[in-house]
């Protein structure tokens, strides 16, 4: 005779909750990346990759499947999402970053793969033919800039440099910047002032936007502009209160209570330049060469832009890039051969060689500088004052403690009350060092 | 051999759903069987529970109480070096000055928008269920904000406030008025309030919804008694709606402090995902998502967010105490006892 199980409370939540647990294992092999595709019944290799939403239409990633023998499965690229990724330690295959800003605070968590084994072995991609800019993807557990590779840049700008537009200088009766000697910080204010069209309260022209890569990396190259550092050599604390982080501190608080362009106290709603300067509204654009691509676009915006260096605060000329956009594979990533494949095919395949005919950026690899567009007039100046620039060209070492978002968090707290209450640099100074300090403090105990 | 199933009288046969009918029943065949009917109706039960069992511990148990554990850390979700911190994360909301602007904040934004969503939803509701020509209309049109996703809606108000681009500023321009920072302190809070108002056509349509079950006869004997129109709007409309609106309330509280509408308002579509929100709109969660996800404190966040919870919990029970004898059941919940009309907590 069968005896049936008896079916209590206990029991069905005991077998519930282990239902449960196989169910929630299940789903994490479900969203597990960069295993061979079973659902495609192809039997290729999906690779998994972290990247903005524009950077393939539909045609464009067929062919890169093509290209690559692979299936490849795009997640938009999402701060947030990447790091409750890594938290799970079930990272996509490659992501998309900043080299510039995030390469210390991933890789001193350990969370990058180290790339100079594969760079070894590769043929498509040499270390001799990558541009010095590169190095921001380095970090050796102190400095950034020397150690292990941990990713490489698409392209890259010189962000402090900045496009205006002559048609607007003209109305103005003003004379345009000089292509070859960088202006100082005053003198541009006082441009971004005298080219801001206001009506009823309301700015119908800006000026100038002075931050267009953020406002912490821009005080960053200003205070080295000065012949300073925002951070420690030990890139534990920042110090707003040093002379010339200060003169740095000073000039945006004073920019921002211009209001002449977008700022924490009227961001710009488009989030970035481009529709705005495309649609006559913006004189003075702080972007670097990459900027040049969407104007290169539209042959009347290019007609009446041209490139200027960036401006300086002193004697020690300083042209830093505070991107360096590219990709990098995470510690564990599933299937880092593929990802290599795909760093061969992106940054020294055709992929490669498109991006730096097109003009949007730098290309990161010196043998493809050739290959930079110097058609029109708008390209030859733009060049010409982009090969000029490269000299001072500079690595700015970032925090390993806190990413970009935390400490733009506290500028966009504390700058706001600041600028409308008009509080001295020195005071506001004060604040920052505080609220930072105590962050950094926090990842620095972590970090260890 | 016995299936230990039983056999009611008068059914056609031992199986099907016949057979599963309560009967008289005799001896130890008789007490199998009611083991074995429990036995199939507790089978149902938890057949028909279990899928939401699993839910809940896989997307609620677990998550609360991996939130709990993260808690007591000083976790940052990606180092290896976290550490059992006890306390510590509890102690610094409550003596963190952020912390506990951003609450005070929310409960004042709470406390605004819960009463002005209620007072408005009710008034729609009562000005859509006139019998008027194309009501229906009427009803679409105003409840197609609440289905407009909260990102939209927010992106969409970005636009119109917008102090240079914006529509409403396009408006003082054209009656020659100076234009407004409407999304910087201190208007964005009143940006936002109207945001939450302009979805408010979700209460519109539960009120409308219980104004109407309210029987018409009630109205017509007022009617012949003299009633006025606001005596039967607060003698009748009002006691028979109570429960309704009393649901509002508490949904509408919890949803409050819960308000993510800031952050969308103020997003900043750059891909380094860096946020503004001004002070004034400065509420708990945005705190939360900044601690979490710009700050990498997930151990802080997650007991900033337990507190709330538990401050959730505190407030339901005390809206629940306060409500008593404000709340009118025309249905007695308890149906073994004869239905009649009684108070929350058992007038």
């Amino acid at each position: 005779m069968s005896k049936t199980p008896s079916l209590d409370r206990r029991r069905f939540l005991a077998v519930s909750a282990g239902a449960a647990l196989g169910a929630s294992a299940l789903s994490a092999c479900a969203g597990s990346v960069g295993n061979t595709a079973s659902g495609s019944g192809s039997g290729k290799t999906t690779l998994t990759v972290m990247t903005v939403q524009n950077e393939w239409d539909k045609n464009a990633l067929k062919a890169a499947e093509e290209a690559l023998g692979m299936n490849i499965n795009v997640i938009i690229w999402d701060p947030t999402k990447l790091n409750a990724m890594l938290a799970a330690k079930n990272p996509p295959d490659v992501v998309r970053g900043f080299g510039a800003t995030e390469t210390p605070y991933f890789a001193a968590r350990g969370l990058m793969t180290d790339l100079d084994p594969y760079f070894a072995k590769s043929s498509a991609l040499k270390v001799s033919d990558l541009d010095p800019v590169n190095d921001v993807w380095r970090y050796d557990g102190k400095k950034q800039g020397a150690g292990p590779r941990y990713g490489m840049a698409k392209d890259y700008s010189q962000d402090s440099m900045f496009w205006y537009r002559t048609d607007l200088f003209e109305a103005a009766k003003l004379d345009v910047p000089s292509a070859t000697e960088p202006i100082s910080y005053d003198e541009w204010l006082d441009l971004g002032k005298k080219l801001v069209k206001r009506r009823l309260g309301k700015v119908k022209v800006y000026g100038l936007n002075a931050t267009g890569m953020g406002v912490f990396p821009q005080l960053m190259g200003m205070t080295a502009s000065a012949g300073g550092s925002l951070f420690a050599e030990d890139l534990a604390t920042v110090d707003f209160s040093s002379p010339e982080a200060l003169k740095a501190l000073q000039w945006y608080l004073d920019y921002a209570k211009a209001d002449i362009g977008p700022s924490v106290t009227n961001p710009n709603p488009d989030g970035w330049d481009g529709p705005t300067y495309q649609a006559n509204r913006m004189a003075m654009s702080c972007n670097g060469y990459w900027f040049g691509g969407l104007i290169g676009g539209d042959p009347k915006l290019a007609a009446a832009s041209r490139f200027a260096p960036a401006p300086q605060f002193g004697g020690n000329r300083v042209s830093s890039c505070f991107g360096a956009t590219g990709f990098w594979i995470p510690r564990d990533a599933k299937n880092k051969d593929a990802s290599w494949k795909f760093f061969e095919w992106y940054f020294g395949g055709k992929p490669a060689q498109d991006r730096a005919a097109s003009g949007w950026g730098i290309p990161s690899l010196t043998s493809l500088r050739s290959k930079m567009p110097q058609t029109n007039a708008f390209q030859k100046q733009a060049f010409q004052v982009q090969e000029q620039e490269l000299p001072h060209f500079s690595v700015l070492s970032f925090t390993p403690y806190a990413q970009q978002a935390a400490l733009e968090g506290v500028l966009t707290k504390v700058l706001p009350g600041a600028v409308k209450s008009g509080t001295p640099a020195g005071k506001v100074a004060d604040t920052l060092n505080s609220r930072m300090n105590e962050q950094l403090a926090q990842g620095k105990e972590l970090v260890g | 051999m016995s299936t230990g199933q039983i056999t009611a009288p008068g059914a056609p046969s031992p199986s099907g759903e016949a057979a599963a009918r309560p009967g008289p029943r005799t001896g130890a065949h008789s007490a199998r069987g009611r083991r074995s009917l429990s036995s199939r109706r507790a089978l149902s039960f938890y057949v028909f529970a279990g899928p939401w069992v699993l839910g809940f511990l896989a997307l609620t148990a677990f998550p609360l109480g991996y939130a709990l554990w993260l808690s007591l850390t000083n976790a940052d979700g990606l180092s290896d070096n976290s550490r059992f911190v006890g306390l510590d994360n509890y102690r610094e909301v409550f003596t963190d000055p952020e912390t506990m602007s951003s609450l005070a904040r929310t409960g004042i934004f709470t406390a605004i928008t819960v009463p002005l969503t209620l007072a408005a939803g009710l008034l729609l509701a009562i000005l859509v269920n006139q019998p008027i020509r194309a009501r229906g209309v009427f009803r679409t049109l105003l409840y197609l904000p609440a289905v407009v996703p909260p990102v939209g809606a927010a992106l969409t108000f970005k636009l119109i406030f917008d102090r240079d681009s914006g529509a409403a500023n396009g408006a003082l321009d054209a009656l020659n008025l100076d234009g407004i920072s409407w999304l910087m302190d201190p208007y964005a809070r009143w940006v936002l309030v109207t945001l939450t108002l302009w979805g408010a056509g979700n209460a519109m349509i539960v009120s409308l919804a219980g104004l109407q079950d309210v029987p018409k006869e009630l109205y017509e004997a007022a009617r012949i008694d003299g009633a006025n129109t606001w005596q039967s709007f607060s003698r009748i409309t009002l006691p028979l709606l109570s429960p309704v609106l009393f649901f509002q309330v508490i949904t509408g509280i919890i949803a409050a402090v819960q308000s993510f509408l800031p952050l969308l308002i103020s997003l900043d579509p750059t891909p380094r995902g860096v946020t503004a929100v001004p002070e004034g709109n400065y509420l708990f969660m945005i705190h939360v998502f900044a601690q979490y996800f710009a700050n990498g404190r997930y151990g802080y966040a997650s007991a900033m967010l337990w507190v709330l919870f538990l401050i959730i919990v505190a407030i339901t029970f005390l809206v629940f105490k306060l409500s008593k004898g404000a709340v009118f059941y025309a249905v007695d919940p308890e149906p073994d006892k004869q239905s009649r009309p009684r108070t929350l907590g058992g007038k």
